[in-house]
């Protein structure tokens, strides 16, 4: 069941449940009854409080109960308290001189891929080294400005990221006067390779990395961006969620294999999708005609569309449906589907299906939808970017994503030597290669290589047919999408580390002078420059 | 055993056995005082020559040089003129020493900080030795001349300056014994052990920008508390060097304190390879010394270690 109270705030609901009700009432009958039995039989027991008893041995001291004081939190008070998000600490001290991530800072960003790109074709055709050089040197000036600086967020993205639940509860936001961003290397090479990615060509990325590293700011990095950019961005903020079987869910009709929809589920997903794009959605109309068990006006707006559908959990579904193809009709802007905690779609979820058995998460219609697009079976139309960070805090292990995603990082480098299956582990789960875009198709146009390669001999005219099959088999790979591309995080750079601590520092956070040893001291306790081992190390540890 | 504490008569006799001084006449001056005596008292030892009567002479022993004894003095004449000072064995040294330095005061000498250090022996010692109660203002006196006879230049140093000032050296040279550092290899590693609890731990510590690897493993992963973290690079912190060096370390046994600490040791010695000079301030942050506790053993008839069963009431 979805809850009936707002789970991001203490706002309680109007009227008391009947669980309350029934719980006060119980409660009072217990006084009661006891107070008749009181009344019934009067105790003796005060005198004998002290009295042995017989074959008792060791000293016994009872111990008295705790004294309760106070009212207990109403129902989901404590998860409201729990799950809330501060973004704001009125003690922490304004930094002065924050650039925003806003339109002018992408904006440079884009001239310096643009230029990249100019630079690139240059070297093709004339190999103008000088054009080079220059283009490097612009864009490193541009970029070591932003790099290990922290940026703000602008209000208006503060608040679709907060629609899209893309901040979380373990991140330290209410340690400082409004959210900022640090702007990393690998967070400048994604928003250049998203700005690319507007044009057309998908981009499909995997966040990877250790506990702490920043996999999920780096997606809330790409979040922002995305609105920045004035993409629709569709986010799952926990993977979990969906999977742990705590909504209700319902198997849909004429799929095959059974698909299960989670109607409340979608609902919610809904009215996120229309807040945090309210801006976007709300000026863009029908285009389609669609099929929809609810009467629908032709001109309604989308945002309009997402507010029927979250209003009516039974038809969340197919509203969702008629959403996105209205989303990948001729004309839209680009969209970022996102999702956090991978490895929890890439295994059974704790669903049941009529006949028992566990349902597979990519049977669940949410995470189907998402996979579709991540595998690079469907594609985004309108250009835009499938993300997925990967959680090592109370993640379930899926071994295949492990494995697949060692493998796709070592052919990503270019390693020799792959890692390859392990002949004795059964827990493989073969749909996790398909969700990563690795498949049968792939390993065969390898295979054709291969073929040509061991059939060419010293003769011309294989010479020349070896080149086209080698052309085709390259062409076909294009056509083709591949496996998704992999993104390592690591610690950060010693720079990046000064950066961030320096605005901790003008925050008021961090009451120490930031120089290099201290840097370097902080950087190496966190196992080289993990983000949030540093921030253990210097703000919640402080002793 | 203090000698000195003893009765006159004790002294010497206690003395002849512990002294580490070869009972004989050193000086010049009780020499020439004696030179008459030794004809009366033949024995050479200083205590029979104190306490024993005169050695009978039988008339058919008798030589040629009998006939020149015929000195006899009426009462006993002490052996050496200071007898009637009130350190006697004092003041003949440091008259001896004295007479040396006048011997040889042309010699050339070394700078004061240059001379070879020496551990001369405490007062307690000499007192031992001499068998009297020396102020510590005088046997200062003696150290002063025996600094000096040190300082003359160690290629012209007489042979028996050598001798007077070997009785005065301590028996064991603190300054002698200098510790063994072991070299970087090769490739300018240096490796360390250390244990604690049931821990050990090996350290490889090379010049480097302050990346630690732990069994493979960053430091963050390796150890989850912070304590453990700054207690197994505590050598690099507590000497500012932490972006000075890469650790790369292999820890084994007992739980994450113990490792951690096993690492303390481990890189302070490896550390130590690269920079003998921080010996002193790691001894001072606690990088030196192992720390023998363990866990202490159960006992029959106790709970555990030390703890007893409940006293119960029959």
């Amino acid at each position: 069941m979805a809850n009936t109270n707002c789970l991001r705030c203490l706002a309680r609901p109007a009227f008391p449940s009947p669980n309350i009700l029934n719980a006060t009432t119980r409660a009072g009958m217990g006084i009661q009854r006891r107070a008749a039995s009181k009344l019934a039989k009067p105790s003796n027991t005060q005198g004998r409080k002290n009295e042995k008893v017989k074959g008792q041995k060791t000293l016994r001291i009872k111990k008295k109960a705790p004294v309760k004081t106070g009212k207990p939190p109403a129902p989901g008070e404590r998860k409201a308290m729990r799950k809330r998000i501060v973004l704001s600490n009125t003690n922490a001290l304004e930094v002065e001189g924050l650039r925003e991530l806003d339109s002018k800072m992408l904006g440079e960003w884009e001239e310096s891929v643009v230029r990249e790109l100019q630079a690139g074709e240059d070297d093709l055709v004339m190999q103008g080294a000088l054009g080079l050089l220059e283009g490097e040197g612009g864009e490193a000036k541009g970029e070591a400005k932003v790099v290990g600086k922290v940026v703000a967020l602008m209000g208006s993205t503060v608040d679709s990221l907060r629609a899209v639940e893309a901040f979380k509860t373990t991140q330290g936001w209410g340690l400082f006067r409004r959210p900022g961003l640090l702007i990393r290397e690998e967070s400048v090479a994604l928003s250049k390779k998203l700005i690319l990615s507007e044009e057309g060509g998908v981009l499909r990325l995997v966040i990877d990395g250790e506990r702490g590293t920043g996999k999920s700011l780096l997606l809330l990095h790409a979040m922002a961006t995305a609105f920045v950019r004035g993409w629709v961005v569709v986010n799952i903020p926990e993977a979990q969620e969906v999977t742990n079987a705590m909504n209700d869910y319902a198997p849909l009709p004429g799929t095959t294999p059974t698909l299960y929809s989670q109607p409340s589920y979608t609902a919610t997903w809904l009215s996120q999708i229309n807040k945090a794009n309210l801006a976007l959605l709300s000026e863009m109309e029908l285009t389609l005609t669609h099929n929809l068990p609810i009467p629908l006006q032709s001109n309604i707006s989308l945002s309009r569309l997402c507010e029927l559908g979250a209003r009516d959990p039974d038809v969340a579904w197919p509203v969702f449906q008629a959403f996105w193809a209205e989303l990948m009709a001729e004309g839209r802007p680009p969209v970022l589907l996102s999702l956090d905690g991978l490895s929890n779609v890439m295994r059974e979820s704790a669903y049941r299906a009529p006949d028992v058995s566990l349902v597979h998460a990519h049977d669940l219609a949410i995470v189907n939808h998402f996979v579709g697009y991540l595998s690079g079976e469907k594609e985004l139309v309108n250009g835009g970017a499938v993300l997925a960070a990967t959680n090592r805090s109370h993640a379930p292990r899926s071994k295949s994503l492990d494995l697949m995603l060692t493998q796709l990082l070592e052919a990503q480098v270019g390693e020799e030597e792959i890692t390859e299956k392990d002949p004795f582990e059964k827990g493989y789960d073969s749909r996790v290669e398909w969700a990563l875009g690795v498949k049968e198709a792939e390993a065969s146009v390898e295979a054709d290589v291969e073929g040509v390669e061991t059939a060419s001999s010293p003769s011309s005219v294989k010479e020349v047919k070896k080149e086209e099959n080698v052309e085709a088999a390259v062409e076909k790979v294009q056509t083709v999408p591949g496996p998704v591309e992999v993104l390592k995080l690591k610690g950060l750079s010693k720079v990046e580390a000064r950066g961030l601590m320096e605005y901790w520092a003008k925050s008021g956070v961090l009451r120490k002078t930031v120089n290099e040893q201290e840097v370097a001291e902080k950087w190496a306790l966190a196992g080289k420059g993990v983000v949030a081992e540093i921030e253990r190390g210097a703000l919640r540890m402080r002793i | 055993m203090k000698v000195a504490w003893l009765p006159t008569s004790l002294r010497e006799g206690l003395r002849c056995q512990f002294s580490v001084r070869p009972v004989a006449f050193n000086s010049n001056v009780r020499r020439r005082g004696l030179d008459a005596s030794t004809k009366q008292f033949s024995t050479s030892t200083r205590l029979q020559a104190g306490i024993a009567a005169p050695e009978i002479k039988f008339k058919n022993e008798s030589n040629g040089e009998d006939e020149e004894e015929k000195l006899f003095f009426a009462r006993l004449v002490p052996e050496s003129p200071s007898y009637f000072t009130a350190q006697p064995a004092f003041t003949d040294d440091l008259l001896a020493l004295q007479d040396l330095v006048r011997k040889y005061s042309t010699l050339p000498v070394v700078k004061p900080g240059e001379a070879p250090r020496v551990a001369w022996r405490s007062l307690v010692e000499y007192r031992n030795m001499v068998g009297e109660s020396v102020k510590a203002s005088k046997y200062h006196k003696i150290v002063e001349v025996l600094r000096r006879l040190n300082q003359i230049h160690p290629s012209l140093m007489p042979r028996d300056v050598t001798a007077a000032l070997n009785e005065y050296k301590r028996d064991v040279n603190p300054f002698q014994n200098v510790t063994k550092i072991a070299p970087l290899d090769e490739h300018g590693r240096a490796a360390g052990h250390g244990r604690r609890k049931t821990s050990s731990a090996t350290a490889w510590v090379v010049e480097g920008t302050g990346e630690v690897l732990v069994n493979g493993k960053t430091l963050a992963e390796a150890f989850g508390r912070i304590h453990d973290r700054e207690s197994a690079i505590w050598a690099l912190k507590a000497t500012d060097r932490i972006d000075k060096y890469n650790v790369w370390a292999r820890v084994g046994g007992g739980g994450t304190t113990g490792q951690a600490e096993a690492m303390t040791l481990a890189v302070g010695r490896a550390l130590l390879s690269h920079e003998p000079a921080l010996k002193p301030a790691l001894r001072r942050a606690g990088c030196m010394t192992r720390d023998p506790r363990r866990v202490e053993r159960k006992k029959p008839g106790h709970v555990k270690a030390r703890k007893m069963p409940a006293w119960v009431k029959r």
